[in-house]
């Protein structure tokens, strides 16, 4: 009674959970376009997945220079007078330029069907798009004062979650395809079972400790964030589509698809709730 | 601190040549009259819903045994601080000499990863409506009052104090009065396991407020309640 408490806001709000879950789909769909370049089940994705993740590559940049509050001033984070690579977002800036201009390349020889000089950027832009993940989750890992975020699983559990996301966006592009399908199902399948595998011993280890952890065990885990982490996020997004898939069901066209819903469904809540969960706490400090 | 306890090459603490401003906050002499928190706004002209300093307060203890404690706090102006680290554009940096964590208005693009960074929660965004600067957007913070001790002069909250409750000086001076009061008294300094190396020493703070309790998990409705009283002056 009586106490004075003074409120502080979160750092980052709602439009930074978008975007990881923009950038993790697009991610994925580079992934899928550089696997049909191995894979002959993945053929008929290799346009519309390379082609779908430049589309969220803009639309994800856009949201992050959107969510700036100089947003004129995102130069700024490409002039090497100011960048200091102790951040991750300055690594990360570097690692979306040189995605978009690699996929931008990769996007022109497809159109001009040059399959050799395609083969080469589409392996260059896995391997760039492997670091929009990487650098998103440890871009939260640094911040060791915060629960949960300061688990260096995360840039793990990012990969995890943009192969799960990347999956589902591509088992929907591939219609009725059924050898990607049957091939997307297993993707689907193991990085989803991977994202329950990693929350499982974070929340594991946030309710181990801490009276911060604890704590944030508990903003996770009741009210209407237990309900967006928990409901959405682990029973509906990770265990229902594993279940689905796992089901005789599950390895038909409709349930690969549906099991791909409830995987986007449920990476969209776990990377809100992984990302606004920690904060709440902080706020009272 | 001795010189072993330095880790990174940032820190500046018993540094040879070097000065190393520190606060130290002895909440024992603290009556809560918020001059201090007057005093920084007058300075700064920080807007509404955003402080530099702040002086919140508890009520422990049970009746008839209760006290009010008060913890002002700031920035700490960490000796290693994670915000310097965390900014993509060095727009946060840390002055070598006298150890200031400074922002660079002009630089700042808004991403808030100092903020998040921060354990105390000693940034804040500037609003986009200021009546009698330009400088909005961008992130701002406690400065050590660089431009009054620059000219010898202590910080407005340390100038206004009442009570005496901030003292200001250079730690890597012997001779200093922080220095005294640091090596004399027992001294705490917020969230030690952040390793962060904190440069405001509090003399006699109550753990109630110091440490994250069960408080902080109260009937969410009520928290929001409050929340959204404290900022409805946000949409004035």
């Amino acid at each position: 009674m009586g106490d004075y408490i003074w409120f502080h806001d979160v750092s980052w709000h709602a439009t930074y959970a978008i975007y990881f879950f923009v950038i993790g789909i697009c991610a994925g769909l580079s992934f899928l376009s550089y696997g049909s370049w191995r894979t002959e089940a993945l053929r008929p994705l290799r346009e519309k997945a390379a082609y779908g993740s430049f589309a969220l590559l803009v639309a994800g940049g856009l949201l992050l220079i959107a969510d700036l509050s100089q947003p004129l001033r995102f130069l700024n984070i490409l002039n090497p007078v100011y960048l200091n690579f102790t951040s991750p977002l300055a690594w990360g800036a570097l690692n979306i330029v040189a995605f978009g201009i690699v996929s931008l390349l990769y996007l022109v020889a497809l159109r001009q069907g040059k399959e050799a000089r395609g083969k080469v950027l589409a392996t260059a832009a896995a391997l760039l798009a492997l670091g929009l993940p990487v650098y998103t989750g440890y871009d939260l890992t640094v911040h060791q004062s915060r629960p949960v975020w300061n688990t260096p699983v995360m840039p793990v559990l990012f990969v995890a979650l943009a192969v799960a996301s990347g999956s589902a966006a591509g088992a929907i592009l591939a219609g009725s395809n059924a050898a990607a399908q049957k091939l997307l199902r297993e993707y689907l399948l193991w990085s989803t079972a991977a994202v329950g595998v990693i929350l499982v011993s974070i929340l594991g280890t946030t309710n181990y400790g801490g009276a911060a952890q604890e704590l944030t065990f508990m903003i996770l885990t009741t009210g209407t964030m237990g309900l967006i982490f928990v409901g959405i996020g682990i029973v509906a997004g990770t265990a229902a589509p594993i279940a689905l898939l796992l089901a005789p069901v599950g390895r038909g066209q409709t349930g690969v698809v549906l099991a791909g819903v409830l995987v986007l469904v449920g990476g969209a809540a776990l990377r809100y709730a992984l990302l606004m969960g920690p904060q709440q706490l902080q706020t009272l400090f | 601190m001795s010189e072993e306890l330095r880790v990174s090459a940032i820190e500046t603490r018993e540094k040879a040549g070097k000065r190393r401003f520190a606060m130290v906050v002895d909440t024992r002499r603290c009556i809560g009259c918020m001059a201090c928190q007057v005093a920084c706004k007058a300075e700064y002209d920080t807007p509404l819903g955003v402080n530099r300093t702040w002086v919140p307060y508890k009520v422990v203890g049970k009746y008839p045994n209760v006290k009010k404690q008060f913890l002002p706090r700031l920035c700490n102006h960490c000796d290693d601080p994670p915000c310097v680290r965390n900014c993509p554009v060095g727009a946060t940096f840390k002055n070598e000499d006298g150890g200031f964590v400074l922002q660079r208005y002009e630089r700042c693009i808004g991403c808030r990863s100092c903020m998040a960074a921060c354990p105390y929660n000693a940034r804040f965004m500037l609003p986009s409506h200021r009546t009698y600067t330009p400088i909005t957007n961008v992130v701002d913070k406690c400065t050590f009052c660089f431009h009054r001790v620059s000219q010898n002069l202590v910080p407005a909250c340390v100038q206004t104090c009442i009570g005496r409750a901030r003292v200001f000086g250079d730690l890597n001076d012997p001779t200093s009065e922080v220095s005294y009061l640091v090596a004399k008294n027992a001294t705490q300094v917020l969230r030690p396991e952040e390793g962060t190396k904190p440069h405001v020493f509090y003399i006699g703070a109550d753990r109630n407020q110091t440490e994250f309790g069960r408080d902080a998990y109260r009937q969410r409705d009520v928290m929001e309640l409050e929340r959204s009283a404290f900022k409805r002056h946000l949409n004035i």
